[in-house]
């Protein structure tokens, strides 16, 4: 009786000293908040959490999940600043190593010029040449071999990356230089030849109509009239090439809008040819 | 011994309940520190000590109302799909059917701030028809009302808001609001007189400009017809005069419509910086 009296009487005590003891800003459970706070995508909090107990709690886990939250909020170079805080001892080098290249490409689209590290596994390396070849695609300079070029990637991934190779080899550009010689010798032909048949249809029609009736006029001795078609007409006209020119420069720029709106579509697809890093189960 | 164990038993009662309240008082004094930290402003940071709150009382018994004073910083922040999540998940612990008004009704508010009046409309009705708030009707006639107003239809507005008091303050502003638009359909049918239309809207400039043009092509066209020049008429009358007389009609409606939008951008300006009542 006697020991459960004490047991009785010693449990309690013990719970509330726990309980008054229980700290929610103590590093232990700002981290365990924090890594809630991750695994619910609320990014900013997390990262401001980890930070608190960054120094207390010094480990790369942290550091790299912080990384990737500063990458997931589109903050790329801060990211990138976390990375250099990383051992390259750790086991998250790598994995940080090639997230820095992804931030790096995005912030700063261009070709990614560094060399792979030696603790890149086989899935790390490979995905490593992905990223570098398709990081040449932001490059004005190209010359790459199609070879070469679709070697790393897998077959689901060849169609995408072979219509990327051949739109930057031979770019389906208009000339605006031919584009405005067409209109003036056929008023619209310089549209048709971007495509746009409709404007094509109607500047030739519209210009063909005002010398018509220029003519016509002149014919009829009434030179006002006549004088007024004319000039409306070489408006037209003159319109029509303007046009024509304008057509095949926003045609080309639609082009190299499209392509690298395609591109970045494409990787975001293939997540940067990251893995996905799984924290919370 | 009956008495021994009764004094154990008053005992245990004591530490366990002063266990229990001490643990509970830290969880008060985190929902207090985050509830001043909301009514200081600080939004951000009211959110993430309602969350922590959340997180580590386990026994729940704040879910309701943290989650709630998280929707509504998420809301004050704009942050309006996370409002909804997290007025949702107060919804879900909701113990009175006064809480499970007010959520409902904080829905209802971020759904007329994000413009998505349609939604709000719907959940209106379904309030409506629900006999546990049927003595809440002026209050969801009030939300109704207001969500006319966002939807830009101001005599609905008046007319939600006359449901609720026949001379309501909302409904008179309504009233006179949706008086003093224009209509952009009688702009366009004034508009077959060229002019009349801009005139109707105050464009006088305008109407005069329409005027001449109309006349101007009108009277080559009419020429040409009077001297046999048919080709020339018709060419002058479709490429020209037709396409005049149409922009007339078509600028008449677009001057209708910006003026209107004017008036109810300011209307909406003055109920936002001006109206003492309740706002979405």
């Amino acid at each position: 009786m006697r020991k459960y009296l004490t047991l009785f009487f010693l449990i309690p005590p013990a719970i509330l000293s726990q309980s008054t003891s229980f700290d929610f800003h103590s590093p232990e459970n700002i981290k365990k908040f924090a890594d809630y706070l991750f695994c619910e995508g609320d990014y900013l909090r997390a990262i401001e959490q980890y930070e608190l107990v960054n120094e207390k709690l010094d480990n790369d886990t942290t550091k790299f999940k912080v990384m990737l939250g500063y990458s997931a909020l589109g903050l790329y170079n801060e990211s990138n600043e976390i990375f250099k805080g990383i051992n390259d001892k750790s086991i998250f080098y790598p994995d940080a190593n090639f997230l820095s290249f992804k931030n790096q490409l995005i912030s700063e689209p261009g070709m990614i010029n560094a060399p792979s590290i030696h603790s890149f596994n086989s899935f790390q390396l490979e995905s490593f040449s992905k990223l570098t070849n398709i990081s040449m695609l932001y490059e004005d300079k190209f010359n790459i071999s199609r070879e070469n070029f679709i070697a790393p990637f897998d077959a689901e991934e060849l169609n995408q990356v072979s219509t990327f190779y051949d739109y930057k080899v031979e770019p389906p550009h208009k000339s605006p230089a031919l584009a405005g010689t067409l209109s003036a010798i056929i008023p619209g032909s310089g549209k048709m030849y971007v495509g746009e048949w409709g404007d094509g249809i109607t500047s030739l029609l519209v210009t063909s109509l005002f010398a018509f009736l220029a003519y016509d006029n002149f014919r009829a001795d009434n030179t006002t009239r006549a004088w007024v078609f004319t000039g409306l007409g070489a408006f037209f006209y003159a319109g029509n090439i303007y046009g024509s020119v304008a057509s095949a420069q926003i045609f080309n720029a639609r082009i190299g809008f499209e392509f690298n709106n395609g591109l970045e579509l494409f990787l975001k697809q293939q997540n940067y040819f990251l893995p996905e890093y799984d924290f919370c189960n | 011994m009956i008495s021994v164990i009764k004094i154990f038993f008053a005992f245990l009662f004591v530490w366990i309940g002063t266990v229990t309240l001490v643990a509970q008082n830290l969880f008060d004094d985190q929902f207090n520190y985050a509830r001043q930290l909301y009514n200081e402003g600080k939004y951000f940071d009211a959110v993430t000590e309602f969350k922590r709150l959340l997180f580590f009382n386990e026994s729940k018994s704040y879910d309701y109302e943290a989650n709630f004073f998280i929707g509504l910083s998420y809301k004050f922040g704009a942050k309006y799909s996370d409002a909804v999540r997290y007025f949702t998940l107060a919804e879900i612990n909701y113990s009175t059917s006064d809480e499970l008004f007010q959520t409902r009704t904080e829905i209802i508010k971020v759904n007329i701030l994000r413009r998505t009046t349609h939604r709000a409309l719907t959940l209106l009705d379904s309030l409506a028809t629900d006999e546990r708030f049927f003595n809440k009707m002026d209050e969801i006639n009030y939300w109704r009302g207001w969500t006319y107003i966002f939807l830009d239809d101001w005599e609905n507005a008046s007319f939600s808001f006359s449901a609720i008091k026949a001379n309501h303050q909302l409904a008179v502003f309504c009233d006179s609001l949706d008086n003093d638009l224009y209509s952009p359909q009688l702009a366009k049918i004034l508009s077959i007189v060229p002019g009349a239309g801009q005139f109707y809207t105050g464009e006088y400039i305008s109407g005069l400009i329409s005027i001449g043009w109309n006349v101007l092509w009108g009277y080559l066209t009419i020429n040409a017809f009077m001297e046999d020049r048919v080709f020339d008429g018709l060419m002058v009358g479709t490429l020209l005069w037709w396409r005049f007389y149409s922009g007339n009609i078509q600028n008449a409606e677009k001057f209708a419509l910006e003026k209107n939008l004017e008036k109810t951008n300011s209307a909406l300006r003055y109920l936002q910086n001006n109206y003492i009542g309740k706002k979405p």
